[in-house]
């Protein structure tokens, strides 16, 4: 018989017939490799059965939170309720007047008016409305 | 003996200053008088860089008229209280305001520098001189008032604009002085609604108008130098502005020549100040504003949709 190895973990799981047991120990008995690999194997399997057995942290039981579920109930009820503050929003977005701006040509001209009754006003007040933008550099 | 030193001072020093100094309105005045045509520059260095523009101008006593020297084929026509924009269609748009205002009190002291010459011409210079600092410096020809150059400085010492003629006619013009048409008029408004400070930075509240959108105008002068300031319940939109911060405020601001504006918001209005005062002073008109807040997203979209509260 080869080493065994696939038969040591079926053998300490109680999953090998009277006969494959019989050739196991017989096996074991004239083996040295194998007898340390069972007891290796024993020992790593009591290790871990003498670890402690802890609880769930309360928040990790989510599957269970009536507010998470009731949601889930609801999802349909919100995702329609989104939808229709989406579309009210695009219809106020376009049929909405457009709020009007105030441009540089505004304000100069409302100026110009108050400038031409200023002591110092001359044609220096008033060029930059001409041309606005001028040559710049 | 101590008491005829200050007495003797007096009596040196009085006679040098005034006969050294005149009134800024004396100035003013023979050059709001004046008539001729001319072409003028304007090129000033602004914080954002160069700016220039050359038109040519035709005035007589209050009625002026420009049109620009680079293209455009527009005119700008003002007589006192009015002024039209004209294209090759006609009226592009004009304003006119009721011509009763508040006198200024202007805090120069002007020293007069004496004879000139400029482009061949006789002329005197005056220096006006604001906190001890000077900030402008004037050439008018002597035949016909015309105030053919002006120079203005920031608080160091450095040229902010040039205003200069480059061709000079002392013939008087064939000008008409336009009618007035009450149209856009902006009406005065005799309150303090607008929340703004009577002096600011030694400039002064001098009156405030309103039009038919709501705009209000409110003007200040320190008698030389002088600017508005806009509320309106619109957005204000500068095309080629640069942001700038002013003790950590955000402001937007556009140089043209001679002439800048800076236009901001607050919780319900637009804001903005157009003017000719040099950069140094800007900080000190804005700071005693109200001064910017930062919209948040959906007060935004809120704002866009309709409208402040």
């Amino acid at each position: 018989m080869r080493h065994p190895s696939s038969l040591i973990s079926a053998f300490l799981d109680g999953e090998l017939s009277a006969t494959e047991s019989s050739q196991l120990h017989s096996h074991l008995s004239s083996c040295g490799k194998c007898s340390a690999e069972l007891q290796d194997v024993q020992r790593v399997r009591s290790a871990i059965r003498s670890l402690p057995v802890l609880d769930l942290p309360p928040d990790l039981m989510f599957i269970g939170d009536p507010n998470v579920v009731a949601l889930r109930r609801h999802r349909y009820v919100l995702a329609g309720a989104a939808a229709v503050i989406a579309v009210v929003m695009a219809i106020a977005t376009i049929f909405s007047p457009t709020q009007p701006t105030v441009t540089m040509d505004d304000l100069t001209s409302r100026l110009a008016a108050r400038v031409s009754v200023d002591p110092a006003f001359g044609p220096a007040k008033l060029m930059p409305i001409l041309d606005p933008g001028g040559i710049q550099e | 003996m101590k008491r005829v030193i200050p007495l003797v001072l007096v009596l040196i020093v009085g006679p040098a200053v005034s006969a050294a100094a005149t009134d800024l309105d004396d100035v003013l005045d023979r050059s709001r008088e004046a008539a001729y045509s001319a072409e003028q520059m304007i090129s000033c260095a602004t914080p954002d860089g160069f700016r220039m523009i050359l038109a040519r101008v035709k005035q007589k006593g209050s009625t002026i008229n420009i049109t620009s020297a680079m293209g455009g084929g527009e005119e700008i026509a003002t007589s006192p209280g009015f002024w039209s924009r004209t294209g090759e269609g006609g009226v592009v748009e004009e304003a006119s305001i009721g011509i009763e205002v508040r006198e200024v009190i202007d805090i120069y002291e002007v020293e007069e520098l004496g004879p000139r010459l400029f482009m061949g011409r006789e002329a005197s210079g005056y220096r006006l001189i604001r906190d001890g600092l000077v900030r402008g410096e004037l050439v008018l020809d002597d035949e016909t008032g015309a105030m053919v150059r002006a120079t203005t400085f920031n608080d160091d010492g450095a040229q902010y604009c040039v205003r200069s003629f480059v061709t000079f006619d002392p013939t008087e013009p064939d000008l008409l002085a336009r009618e007035v048409v009450p149209n856009e008029e902006l009406t005065l408004v005799r309150d303090d609604a607008s929340g703004l400070p009577e002096e600011v930075a030694g400039f002064t509240l001098l009156d405030s108008y309103l039009d038919a959108s709501g705009l209000r105008l409110t003007y200040y002068s320190d008698g030389f130098f002088s600017f508005a300031i806009f509320q309106t319940p619109n957005r204000i939109e500068l095309s080629e502005a640069v942001h700038v911060d002013f003790e950590g405020f955000r402001y937007s601001r556009e140089f043209t020549p001679g002439q800048v504006t800076y236009a901001w918001e607050v919780r319900d209005q637009g804001m903005a100040m157009v003017g000719d005062l040099p950069p140094d002073l800007h900080e000190a008109v804005l700071d005693a504003m109200p001064k910017p807040i930062d919209l948040g997203f959906l007060h935004r979209i809120w704002r866009n949709l309709f409208g402040p509260r």
